[in-house]
């Protein structure tokens, strides 16, 4: 079986989850307590199940018994104690550590202070506790991305760039089976603890093949699933009654929107925010690239917990656009095309990227209530200084792709004031609202299903209302299958998720005639 | 003779210190920041800070400047262990003396490692290419000029002007659709495991590059060969008696090889460097993805293993060009 | 005044009636986007029509109107550039050949070594970081010089070869000064290697200037540019064409004229023919 991506990976251990393309390497070669299965819901794995005790702040991990690495030892909790430690030791380039702080001890144990990681104990050989300093609705979803899952006894205490990688899941790398930049090659574990599984003999991933390669590829049978499409290829592909039964849209997961720094001119009066907000028409930025893209009104996706149809979100109103603008002070006559916002507001946008063009749509619709932008290219790593730099940037493209699939992995980065920071700050609105603060730390505490809805519901429209950022859209992937790859779904989390695809053989590729 | 030999390798040693330092400071001018590119779009600043301060980037630039070229080049055990985390990222070059460039932020790998792995595939392209550069663009070249204002120099120079406006993607692409798609006369992309395959993989990219290179090369040959066909000494050979292709070859064309060897040995150098976007096109592990990326991701050690290697690629190239010119050109002998 | 050279001046001076009153050809808006007409019903850009001579881009604007407002840019950029980098180029290049293996060949040819081996994506990366803004102004000085380098050595090899020949030394021997020498004979003699640089350059410098732009230092958007638009259309290569083949179509064109031009020139110029 043959999968290709356009990017690249830079480690494949899950103490370094630095790419997007790594994570469904890991699901493959690695597996954990608890995983997503294919809606999106926490079920037990390496764990037979779990207990949550003292209010929500301690987990006992209850083991299965006989799970086999594969290098065929038995995994024991002194296993996944040592994985957890070594994954969040300082030494570790590990970009994610700092979303395990709940953890009772983490402190001492980054800062070196602490030889061992407190909250996490084993009980014997088959129980592990995890104890955390409050209840924490973010822990079992951070705890089932692929940062903390055991690694085999090779990997020892300490991360290293030269590790064999090794682990429990339903693939093992094959030996040199890492060709840098290129492809990466796993077989079956043939001890793999769930009987039967994987029914595929080994997976191929490819690295940066390019979309034509790709779909050249993939219409001679070489490639098995395709991924990454040129925009018009994907057009193509939705529009032929042979492919279409073989495709199918990936969970929505990520948000883009306008970004507005409320401390800067003329973004800090909430009118002005409000009518770009109103004045941006979301279908015609959708038409950018309509065969990848939803139209956005709220910040958390449809596919993520707390998402909400029922709120009132913010939509296309040229008339309500020009009033904000009105009651802000800048009234703009769209006859005379005079008034508005007296200066040219700096647009800092990258390269290579949708944003690109989206923004030169935002600036037809943004000149049509008095708002004149110049748009600012910038590179990718200059971008990224800018916005996360206080005071710099007034006025740029947002996106944020999730974590684990909760309204948090959102709401708190993006707008709590705690992610507030003078640099590499990730509210680049600046943005800071103590009520909307005091419900989102509310909502981390809540572990009520219910509840905690209904606080993200206000939560969001405080958001929507006060317009730190005007959302545009929604961006979601797409995925096309040979007819002979069988149970294949789009995973929400991994998007490929292999363990139990098979190939039916008899089929022929579908692009022979 | 030998003082000549000296003063030359000094400059040489010149130019790639003065090529070395200028990147040096250039990418330490740059507002971005490397750290955050390793830990990618969303990380947290805490994460964003640990991952900064464990790559020695917390430093201040004239510490980081002097580690460089302490480690460099430095002397240390016969044979480097994988396991003596002192020499991890070195090669032993000549026993004991030591090349060190440290490890690459975003891959976590030696970056000599990297280039040993990439500069062989890099250099096979770049020679590939200007061999068909040389052989097609000088044969076109010298046809058309000695056909001047016929229907072949015409279609020389209009196929040559054709070659250097359209752009290498659009070659690329239209190459790759052709021959490896519909025909399937070649793989699509790649590098292959075997010699074979690795000749295989090699057209496309090398014909792509060569193209305009060829197309360039057909101009510029042309003009020379005419101009020296206009010389007195071509009408004394004439005179003489000699035949066309006589005069043609042994004579015209031999006296117009210092500038044609002069851009042969440029565009070698650059080629050394890399050819990105023929690189990317056909999946060719080379040095210009490696070095692009690395300057798109602001990887210090590798951009400065990157530019050691062109600096030093395009020294050897100018020493050699001036070396062919004495080879090639009585008269410079003296 | 040869044919060729007729068509060159005629292809010439039709690109530039495009460039000076191009958008009078169209009445279309080369900065908004039309999602009624020039949108097909799969969302992809619409083909050249009789609303849109030339199809629509990927943000369904009028490829016309943009090849238009496109052209003042480009070409004023690709010519200038070049002639700035053909200039320092030849002068650099003359002077280290004429005094080969003294102080100024040396000291000029490491310059150039040094500016051939470093790395032209990072110079462009800490202009456009330096720079608030990039106009043509700054585009052309930074292709500019850039781009002479290579020259200067072809020029400096031409001139090593010419200080031998029979008319200079005879001009040497008459007591002619040197400045005479290298403006007199010198320089007509390395004319012919100059053009055929130039006229490459031209080509490279209109496409290098949209590479400017992905590192941050090229034209701004919505600006249009041909380099940009040849390279926006890169990924709708395959299913609509227009967008790239419009511009570089253009490009090859004045290409072509310039080049035409320029060798009817180099042989009004041509020493040998007086």
């Amino acid at each position: 079986m043959t999968v290709a991506s356009f990017g690249d990976i830079r480690a494949i251990d899950p103490a370094n989850v630095g790419d997007g393309l790594v994570p469904q390497i890991l699901e493959a070669l690695f597996a954990g307590l608890i995983d997503y299965d294919h809606d999106g819901n926490i079920v037990a794995d390496l764990a037979e199940r779990w207990i949550t005790g003292d209010d929500g702040k301690t987990f006992r991990f209850f083991l299965r018994h006989g799970v086999r690495f594969h290098d065929g030892e038995e995994l024991s909790a002194d296993d996944v104690k040592r994985s957890v430690e070594r994954a969040l030791h300082p030494s570790a380039p590990n970009p994610y550590a700092s979303y395990f702080e709940p953890i009772v001890g983490y402190e001492d144990f980054v800062a070196g202070k602490a030889n061992e990681l407190e909250g996490v104990q084993a009980e014997g050989r088959y129980v592990v506790t995890f104890r955390l300093k409050n209840p924490d609705v973010t822990f079992l979803p951070t705890l089932a991305m692929p940062v903390l899952r055991p690694v085999c006894k090779s990997a020892g205490h300490r991360y290293t760039d030269t590790w064999q990688p090794c682990g429990a899941g339903p693939f093992k790398l094959e030996p040199k089976g890492w060709e840098h930049g290129r492809q990466v090659t796993v077989v079956r574990h043939d001890g793999y603890f769930k009987p039967g599984l994987p029914y595929l003999d080994g997976v191929r991933f490819l690295f940066r093949v390019n979309q034509t390669s790709q779909r050249f590829r993939f219409t001679s049978g070489e490639l098995d699933i395709l991924a990454d499409f040129l925009a018009p290829d994907l057009v193509k592909f939705q529009a032929d009654p042979r492919w279409k039964p073989f495709g199918a849209y990936h969970a929505e997961h990520q948000i883009a929107g306008e970004a507005m720094n409320t401390e800067m001119a003329p973004f800090d009066n909430v009118e002005v925010r409000r009518a770009v907000a109103a004045a941006i028409d979301r279908e015609q930025i959708r038409l950018v690239r309509a065969a990848n893209l939803r139209v956005a009104d709220q910040p958390v996706p449809p596919d993520v917990a707390g998402h909400d149809d029922s709120l009132r979100g913010q939509r296309f109103d040229y008339e309500a656009a020009l009033e904000h603008m009105k009651r802000a002070g800048y009234p703009y006559d769209p006859v005379t095309k005079t008034g508005g916002y007296p200066h040219v507001i700096p647009y800092v946008v990258y390269k290579q990227g949708l944003a690109e063009f989206t923004a030169q749509v935002l600036a037809q619709q943004l000149a049509r209530i008095g708002l004149r932008i110049e748009i600012r290219v910038v590179n990718y790593p200059t971008f990224l200084a800018i916005r996360g730099r206080r005071g710099q940037s007034a006025f740029g493209p947002g996106s944020w792709t999730q974590d684990y699939p909760e309204a948090q992995s959102f709401l708190e980065p993006l707008f709590h004031s705690k992610s507030i920071a003078g640099e590499d700050s990730n509210n680049w609105s600046y943005y800071k609202n103590l009520r909307l603060d005091a419900l989102l730390d509310q909502a981390k505490r809540e572990l009520d299903d219910r509840k905690r809805k209904a606080i993200y519901k206000e939560a969001q429209q405080i958001i929507i209302d006060d317009a730190p950022w005007a959302f545009t859209y929604y961006y979601r992937g797409y995925t096309q299958w040979q007819p002979y790859v069988r149970n294949y779904r789009v995973h929400p989390m991994w998007t490929h998720e292999m363990s139990r695809v098979w190939l039916d053989r008899a089929e022929r590729p579908g692009g022979a005639r | 003779m030998i003082q000549k030999v000296l003063g030359r390798l000094a400059w040489a040693a010149f130019v790639v210190w003065a090529t070395v330092s200028l990147t040096f400071l250039v990418n330490h001018a740059l507002p971005s920041d490397p750290a955050r590119m390793v830990a990618g779009a969303q990380a947290r600043p805490e994460d964003v800070e640990r991952i900064r301060r464990d790559l020695g980037l917390d430093q201040s630039m004239y510490v980081q400047y002097a580690r460089f070229f302490r480690r460099l080049i430095h002397v240390g055990p016969h044979d480097v262990r994988a396991d003596d985390s002192a020499h991890a990222t070195c090669a032993a070059v000549l026993g004991p003396v030591h090349v060190d460039l440290g490890r690459s932020y975003q891959l976590r790998r030696p970056v000599v490692a990297l280039i040993a792995e990439r500069f062989p595939r890099t250099l096979l392209l770049a020679v590939a290419a200007s061999l068909l550069q040389a052989v097609f663009g000088t044969l076109a070249g010298t046809i058309a000029a000695s056909n001047k204002r016929t229907l072949k120099d015409h279609l020389a120079v209009l196929a040559s002007l054709l070659g250097v406006s359209a752009p290498t993607f659009i070659i690329g692409l239209f190459l790759q659709w052709l021959v490896a798609y519909r025909l399937r006369l070649l793989p699509l992309d790649g590098y292959g495991e075997t010699l074979a395959e690795h000749l295989a993989c090699l057209v496309l990219p090398a014909l792509t590059l060569g193209i305009f290179g060829a197309a360039y090369y057909t101009r510029l040959v042309r003009d020379e060969m005419i101009w020296q066909l206009g010389q007195d000494y071509v009408r004394t050979a004439r005179a003489k008696g000699l035949s066309h292709l006589a005069v043609v070859v042994r004579h015209a064309l031999r006296n117009a090889v210092a500038p044609i060897v002069t851009v042969l040995g440029l565009e070698l150098g650059t080629l050394i460097g890399g050819a990105i976007v023929t690189e990317a096109i056909f999946r060719w592990p080379g040095l210009g993805s490696l070095s692009v990326n690395a300057m798109l991701d602001r990887d210090g050690p590798v951009i400065m293993g990157s530019v050691i290697v062109t600096s030093v690629s395009v020294v050897v190239m100018t020493i050699a060009v001036d070396l062919a010119y004495g080879f090639l050109d009585p008269r410079t002998l003296r | 005044m040869s044919r060729a050279t007729l068509v060159g001046a005629t292809i010439v001076v039709i690109i530039l009636v495009f460039a000076v009153f191009g958008p009078l050809f169209t009445s279309h808006d080369p900065y908004a986007s039309d999602f009624l007409r020039g949108i097909s019903p799969e969302h992809l850009p619409v083909g050249p029509n009789g609303t849109f001579v030339l199809g629509t881009d990927r943000l369904f604007r009028d490829q016309l109107a943009r090849l238009a407002v496109g052209a003042r840019v480009s070409l004023l950029i690709g010519l200038l550039a070049t002639t700035i980098a053909t200039v320092i180029g030849g002068a650099v290049g003359i002077l280290a050949g004429w005094f080969e293996g003294r102080m100024l060949d040396v000291v000029l040819m490491r310059v150039v070594d040094v500016g051939l081996a470093f790395p032209f994506l990072l110079i462009v990366m800490a202009l456009g970081a330096a720079l608030d803004r990039t106009t043509p102004i700054t585009i052309f000085i930074t292709l500019g010089l850039t781009g002479w380098l290579g020259t200067a050595r072809l020029v400096r090899a031409k001139v090593l070869l010419l200080r031998h020949l029979d008319f200079i030394t005879a001009a040497r021997a008459l007591g002619q000064t040197t400045p005479r020498i290298l403006l007199r004979h010198v320089l007509p003699n390395v004319a012919g290697p100059l053009i055929v640089v130039s006229t490459v350059s031209v080509a490279q410098m209109i496409l290098a200037e949209s590479v400017l732009s992905y590192l941050g230092a090229g034209i701004a958007p919505p600006t249009p540019t041909w380099g940009h638009m040849l390279f926006e259309g890169q990924d709708y290569f395959a299913t609509a064409p227009w967008i790239s083949l419009a511009p570089g179509i253009a490009i090859m064109l004045s290409v072509l004229g310039f080049n035409l031009l320029g060798e009817g020139l180099r042989d009004a110029l041509d020493p040998q023919k007086k």
